[in-house]
């Protein structure tokens, strides 16, 4: 049946042991500084979704609607290609330039801002689970809305969120492969072009395969413990 | 803002949509039915069916869709001998992807069936099979075709990506012409606009079959 | 203290919750709000400390009118104690820290100091024991205590109870009930929205009995259960006290 011989001293041979080691983490430093803005990002939209403020909150609904109906592709495209051209000449210039890794942060901030709609619907549900009775306690006793956000309504909203939040960041560790199509040298496209010197595509790819499974798995490993530690006791069950 | 560029090129990006929906129907029918038998493998309490089934979707989920492609398009010509076209790979992936996905959809609505109703089942004399066809399913589906729609809207978008092996959908199309035309703004925003009002039509669609379905039962 | 006047809340274009109130609540009286479920009684709680935002009429806090942008709503929250029917402690806190939290970010007390403060109302609730638990890990009762004993920390001038027992099983109401008497005791100025008749009887100084929104009769404690003066409110004291 297979009529193919395998050669696996592809994966640790020099040099292509060592840049497949580069791909993970160019994949790894990908997945987080993307992580990160749309974390903060995230948090921005999902809070912008409640507020009292009509515009606000169309803002907010608008923001997840484009997201949603779009292909992460078009958005690194339109990061990679057109977003420059949006900027007058000189920083143009500057910007092919100075910036070495042009794609990398193009993919940085086209999955992060991507990434950003998913975890602001996440926050937004995170915050209408919050029972409108916290509200009212906090409130009631004089804390301002700000204040009653960072002591009461969003410790409580993230900790119900936290489980959906990993799931976005696998996500978001997933989709970072999408960044090869604009040349990063991510797993994926590391596994591809050592294949296009060596012709051993097979174990490339399933090497970068276990790349990826055992990442994910150590990070849902880790994200386990923390929910444990997070959650908040007497929460699982419904209210009386 | 030189508009001209999209429509001198509007036929030629638009035509690309016919491939886009042709694998996005195909990996959505695929992806469903086999879905569908890995849930019902996954709930079964054979092991030899289920830890397969586990092993499966944990596998692909794992994995991001676009590696899965490279890593059919080099393993069937090893296992058969032939290359695959490359519409046929991206199909191929398509389905065996999504359907790690579609399980746990299935999962989730097989699950939102009340127990009671098994208990009926099997009392009234039904095998496991008949059960799940007649009683379970019918159900199930009822609960899941919200995610189902919203599911098959991703997979529309997900189409994309059959980029990376040169399928040449719209939004590999709609990258061509701006290889030769460089007027990147104008053209990216036109492939979103698409893919936003065909996607935004979709779920829209979805949720308006909802609700005439809801108002038939509601009597 | 607090002055109502002609105060009226409905939601959308029919549903009226409360029409026309008028009442005074005067420093160290006890005032009681009864009536049918759905008569408007939590609405007129919440729109006191402003939790409810109402479309007509007044309602002046010492003096202050709390609709009136230029009135520092927290300030006015923070001299007013509200407790829940359904205690509303912050699950994710300890029961010392649901405590601490409003005086030391409201009131800006230093943590030791709230934390003493704390304390000793914990005592006084009898349930110091509990300072370090979660509410998930208290019953109802000690809950409702806790949630009491966080209103207090805050040194309100008038304490609002909205239904504090009617979430309760009936072996822990008098527990929370015993506490709410201490206060009454100690001079707190009090308007309670509860079915504890008893305990109506026992401390309150007015009883005001609402029905669909509006005041039916509104009278001093003895004359309210000997003399009721309006129909409805016969039929209400009949059915009660049965």
């Amino acid at each position: 049946m297979l009529d193919y011989s395998f050669d696996w001293s592809v994966l640790w041979r020099h040099p292509y042991g060592a840049m497949l080691i580069d791909g993970i983490f160019t994949t790894l430093k990908l997945s987080l500084a993307a992580w990160i803005i749309a974390l903060g990002l995230g948090l921005l939209v999902g809070t912008l979704r409640v507020q009292p403020v009509r515009w606000l909150r169309i803002f907010g609904s608008a923001y997840v609607q484009i997201f949603r109906n779009t292909p992460l592709l078009l958005h690194l495209f339109f990061w990679y290609f057109a977003a420059p051209l949006l900027l007058p000449k000189t920083l143009q210039q500057e910007l092919y330039d100075k910036v070495p890794n042009f794609a990398f942060w193009a993919s940085v901030v086209g999955l992060g801002a991507y990434t950003a709609s998913r975890v602001g619907e996440q926050v937004h549900s995170g915050f209408r689970a919050v029972p409108k009775g916290q509200y009212l306690a906090a409130y009631a006793s004089g804390l301002t809305t700000i204040q009653a956000y960072r002591h009461v309504v969003l410790p409580y909203a993230l900790r119900i969120v936290v489980p959906s939040l990993t799931t976005e960041f696998l996500t978001c560790f997933k989709n970072s492969a999408l960044a090869m199509t604009i040349g990063v040298m991510e797993i994926t496209h590391t596994a591809y072009y050592i294949d296009s010197f060596t012709w051993r595509g097979l174990e490339t790819t399933t090497a970068a395969s276990l790349a990826y499974l055992s990442i994910c798995g150590l990070i849902i490993a880790i994200m386990t413990l923390v929910e444990k530690r997070a959650r908040i006791p007497g929460l699982s069950g419904r209210r009386r | 803002m030189d508009l001209e560029v999209v429509t001198r090129n509007a036929g030629f990006m638009l035509g690309g949509l016919y491939l886009t929906c042709q694998l996005a129907a195909l990996a959505i029918a695929g992806g469903l039915a086999w879905g569908t038998i890995l849930a019902v493998a996954r709930l079964s309490r054979q092991c030899w069916l289920s830890l397969p089934a586990v092993a499966y979707i944990h596998f692909f989920r794992g994995l991001p869709l676009i590696l899965v492609i490279f890593w059919l398009y080099f393993l069937t010509p090893v296992i058969t001998g032939q290359k695959l076209n490359e519409f046929a790979a991206a199909a191929l992936s398509f389905v065996v992807y999504e359907a790690a996905y579609f399980a746990e959809i299935v999962r989730a609505g097989i699950q939102s069936v009340p127990k009671g109703q098994t208990m009926a089942g099997l009392a009234a004399g039904l095998t496991a099979f008949q059960l799940m066809r007649h009683v379970i399913l019918p159900q199930a589906v009822r609960n899941m075709r919200p995610s189902i729609v919203t599911h098959a809207v991703v997979i529309f978008q997900d189409t994309s990506l059959a980029y990376v092996i040169g399928l040449r959908e719209f939004l590999r199309r709609v990258n061509l012409v701006d290889a030769r035309e460089a007027r990147s703004v104008e053209l990216y925003l036109f492939a979103g606009l698409v893919y936003f009002c065909l996607c935004a039509a979709g779920t829209m669609a979805g949720r308006y079959l909802e609700y005439r379905r809801f108002q038939g039962e509601a009597h | 203290m607090i002055d109502i006047r002609h105060l009226s809340l409905w939601y959308g274009r029919s549903h009226r919750v409360l029409s026309d109130i008028n009442a005074t609540i005067v420093r160290w009286r006890r005032v009681v709000i009864c009536g049918a479920s759905g008569s408007g009684k939590s609405s007129l709680l919440r729109c006191i400390n402003g939790l409810e935002r109402f479309q007509e009429g007044t309602v002046h806090v010492n003096g202050a009118n709390i609709q009136d942008p230029k009135v520092d709503i927290h300030r006015v929250r923070a001299g007013i104690g509200m407790v829940f029917q359904h205690f509303e402690l912050y699950p994710h806190m300890t029961v010392l820290e649901n405590i601490c939290l409003s005086p030391i970010y409201v009131l800006k007390k230093k943590r030791t100091e709230a934390e003493k403060k704390a304390e000793t109302l914990l005592t006084q609730v009898g349930l110091l024991e509990k300072r370090n638990s979660y509410p998930a890990m208290l019953s109802g009762g000690q809950q409702q205590r806790v949630a009491i004993a966080r209103a207090l920390a805050m040194d309100p001038e008038v304490m609002l109870f909205d239904e504090p027992t009617s979430a309760l099983d009936p072996e822990m109401i008098q527990e929370v009930l015993d506490v709410m008497i201490d206060l009454a005791r100690a001079g707190m100025t009090m308007v309670v929205v509860t079915h504890e008749m008893g305990f109506a009887r026992q401390v309150a100084d007015e009883i005001i009995y609402m029905d669909q929104g509006r005041i039916i009769e509104k009278n001093d404690v003895a004359q309210f259960f000997d003399h009721p003066q309006n129909e409805r409110t016969r039929q209400f004291l009949d059915r009660i006290i049965r």
